[in-house]
């Protein structure tokens, strides 16, 4: 085990996966010579040179597109988008190609790549370095969609991406980046399955449901609701497409109570998905309305960065009033 | 290359350039600027200068959370706004064009509150600094996607071609953004339509860490013009005549009717590419010093010597004049206070949707519970 931060863990596991398979290469905007805008390609470069960690052009399509033909040609591409927030560029790329490749072709040709964005708000970067995009992508079949929310689950997590047959969208809540430590397991095989999330807590009062970077404010709350004597399950999804529905209505029937927090705007987002899902398998096991705590239908603001995202306050009263229905 | 007719050619195989390192005037031809227009263009040098070191500080005293220096790019921008006839053209700048804006016009205090996202920001603190905007300068918002603005910008530009009137539109860039398909979209429009429009790239050789060499195969920007159909010049962007003179013409051409231009204005960045930058990574430290030896700045200022218009009387008055603006335009931008919280529901649409109306009243709801002021 060895304490590590998230962007470490990132560049580590790029690291290790890079000296285990030669096929792994990096790709993006930034990622050699300055190691990433954030660090998480840190020491690649120096590594293994510029024919496996290559600075691409200013052009996201280029960087997707170029991946998606590597991945059908044999390699395990791992490209990089430096902010989600540019990611449409290369949005064409990801859900035209990608997405429908492995279908189109009777499962000819495949895309096992990884596509890595930095995602979520927190970070004074107003509305294109603080986005949520993930509905873009769950809502993309063909595609899967991870967003882990600590150190080691970001290390199992990119490995069965990497290791997978499929194209990976990997989120990465970058106000995490270096706000905690944690050990990280450090066995060069440790991999997540695919589409299983994670119990952070066990309560019986209330389930909370998050992922990502809001999984912080969502376990902030959950001690506040301790101090009340209030007990808080706290599901961590940590895979969004596919996503854990075992998991989460076996919780739920169990607990009864269920607040769904996300910081991506409120319409349409994860939770709506997550929402109607338990409406359809297990309302009648519910004593109150499943409620959803999200961003607002804005564009993240610059001034109001902070009172944009769900935090323990909004959580707190959304759980306030299903405890009171 | 110059001829003798004063016309600037397009496709050169080294920059066109005015005056030499040492300011002195090189061109077959004589300058034609009054005096007040020689003092002018680096009154607004100066002024881009300061108030990128002042931000630079702002940003390190925390009073702002970004800053994308511009110092080194001041020639090119200054020539640039000196080609624009402010309020009947457009421009859509990008993000690094702190000198260019102000020097249309932008009031330092709009700029300061941009930068400290404070009330005194007419765009209502929506934005990260460095993302200026004016709709009486016909100046379109930044918006950080690298080259989105350029196939809009080439839209404003057909869309001043079917209105008749004469006017056109430049759109500002980095050599980073000429590899986005954005930018290839938007000049090939362009070039089609001969829309009224010229691009200008504010090339300094780095897109954040990437140099040119990585970014493109081809031998410089303006050689990209080809393939568009439009003609491409090459220009010493740390020449601020250079820069100036061959966008006045081009523009002119564009407002004739004479259709669009590449303009690639070669300068460098002093500074990291931005507040979150570490450049010693990936540039040396001697390559910084050999461009600061071509500061534009004090080039300019050895031309206007060399033809007795400044002197260091001269240089100290205007230095405390501006300061004494800026100082003052910081203040005011303080002043003015933080934004209220629930402007961040505003102007999403021209009416708020009943979904966002409802998450408002929530909102409200949580925070009294929470026992926080609404306003903020
Ligand atoms: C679509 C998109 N991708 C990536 C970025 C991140 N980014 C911001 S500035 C920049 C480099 C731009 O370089 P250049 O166009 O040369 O302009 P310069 O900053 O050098 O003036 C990058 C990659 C972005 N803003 N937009
Ligand atoms: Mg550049």
């Amino acid at each position: 085990m060895a304490v590590q931060n998230y962007v470490q863990t990132i560049a580590r596991t790029l690291m290790e996966e890079m000296r285990r398979d030669e096929r792994v290469v990096v790709l993006g905007e930034d990622v050699g010579k300055r190691g990433g805008v954030f660090l998480a390609t840190e020491h690649l470069y120096d590594t293994f040179g510029p024919d496996r960690v290559i600075d691409t052009p200013l052009s996201e399509a280029a960087i997707i597109g170029a991946a998606i033909g590597m991945s059908v040609y044999g390699r395990r591409p791992v490209a990089e988008i430096q902010f989600s927030d540019y990611v449409y560029p290369g949005f064409d790329q990801l859900v035209s190609q990608a997405a429908k490749l492995r279908y189109r072709s009777g499962g000819a040709f495949t895309a096992p790549m990884v596509v890595r964005m930095p995602a979520g708000g927190g970070v004074k970067g107003g509305h294109h370095h603080s986005q949520n995009p993930e509905t873009h992508f769950i809502h993309t079949p063909g595609l899967q969609v991870v967003y882990p929310s600590t150190p080691n689950d970001a290390k199992g997590c990119l490995k069965t991406s990497i290791r997978g047959e499929d194209p990976v969208v990997f989120l990465e809540p970058k106000r995490l980046y270096r706000a905690l430590k944690e050990d990280v397991s450090d066995d060069v095989d440790f991999m997540l399955p695919i589409g299983r999330g994670v119990l952070r807590r066990e309560g019986d009062d209330v389930v909370l449901i998050s992922y990502g970077a809001s999984i912080g404010e969502t376990l902030k709350a959950a001690d506040a609701l301790a101090e009340q004597g209030i007990s808080a399950d706290v599901i961590d999804l940590r895979w969004l497409m596919p996503w854990d529905e075992n998991l989460v209505l076996e919780r739920v029937a169990a607990v009864w109570r269920v607040v769904l927090v996300s910081e991506a705007p409120h319409s349409g987002n994860m939770m709506s998905e997550v929402a109607a899902t338990i409406a359809e398998e297990v309302l009648d096991m519910l004593e109150a309305p499943p409620l959803r705590v999200s961003g607002f239908d804005t564009p993240y603001p610059y001034a109001q960065d902070r009172v944009y995202l769900p935090g323990p306050n909004r959580i707190l009263h959304a759980v306030q009033q299903v405890l009171d229905y | 290359m110059i001829t003798d007719a004063q016309r600037f050619q397009p496709f050169s195989d080294e920059p066109i350039r005015l005056i030499d390192e040492g300011g002195a005037w090189l061109a077959p031809f004589s300058c034609d600027l009054d005096d007040d227009t020689l003092i002018g263009l680096y009154r607004h040098m100066v002024l881009g200068r300061m108030v990128d070191e002042r931000l630079v500080r702002l940003q390190r005293l925390g009073k702002s959370s970004f800053v994308a220096p511009s110092s080194g790019h001041e020639a090119a921008q200054v020539g640039i706004a000196g080609a624009v006839h402010v309020g009947s053209d457009w421009i859509y700048p990008y993000y690094r064009d702190t000198a260019l804006a102000l020097a249309v016009g932008w009031p330092l205090v709009d700029m300061l509150g941009q930068m400290m996202g404070t009330r005194a920001d007419p765009a209502r603190a929506r934005q990260m600094p460095a993302h200026p905007g004016s709709r009486a300068l016909n100046m379109f918002t930044v918006a950080s996607p690298i080259a989105s603005h350029v196939p809009v910008a080439v839209g404003t530009a057909i869309a001043q071609k079917l209105a008749g009137a004469g006017d056109a539109t430049v759109c500002t860039f980095g050599d980073g953004a000429t590899s986005e398909g954005d930018w290839h979209a938007g000049l090939n429009f362009a070039g089609a339509q001969g829309a009224p429009i010229v691009f200008v790239c504010e090339n300094n050789r780095y897109a954040i860490s990437v140099d040119l060499q990585h970014q493109t195969g081809s031998p410089n920007v303006a050689a990209k013009a080809h393939a568009y159909g439009m003609p491409g010049y090459l220009v010493d962007g740390m020449d601020v005549l250079a820069s100036y003179l061959v966008m006045r013409d081009v523009m002119a051409a564009a407002r004739d009717g004479l259709g669009p231009a590449l303009v690639e204005m070669t300068v460098y960045r002093y500074g990291p590419h931005s507040s979150a930058d570490d450049d010693g990574v990936y540039r040396a430290s001697e390559e910084v010093a050999a461009w600061r030896e071509r500061d534009p700045i004090p080039r300019y200022r050895r031309f206007l010597e060399g033809r007795k218009l400044w002197d260091d009387a001269r240089e100290d008055e205007l230095r405390a004049a501006l300061k004494a603006e800026i100082d003052a335009a910081v203040k005011a931008s303080e002043a003015a206070g933080p934004v209220p919280v629930e402007w961040m529901f505003e102007d999403v649409l021209s009416r708020p949707t009943p979904q966002l109306e409802r998450q408002r009243e929530r909102f409200r709801a949580a925070r009294r519970a929470a026992g926080e002021d609404v306003e903020g």
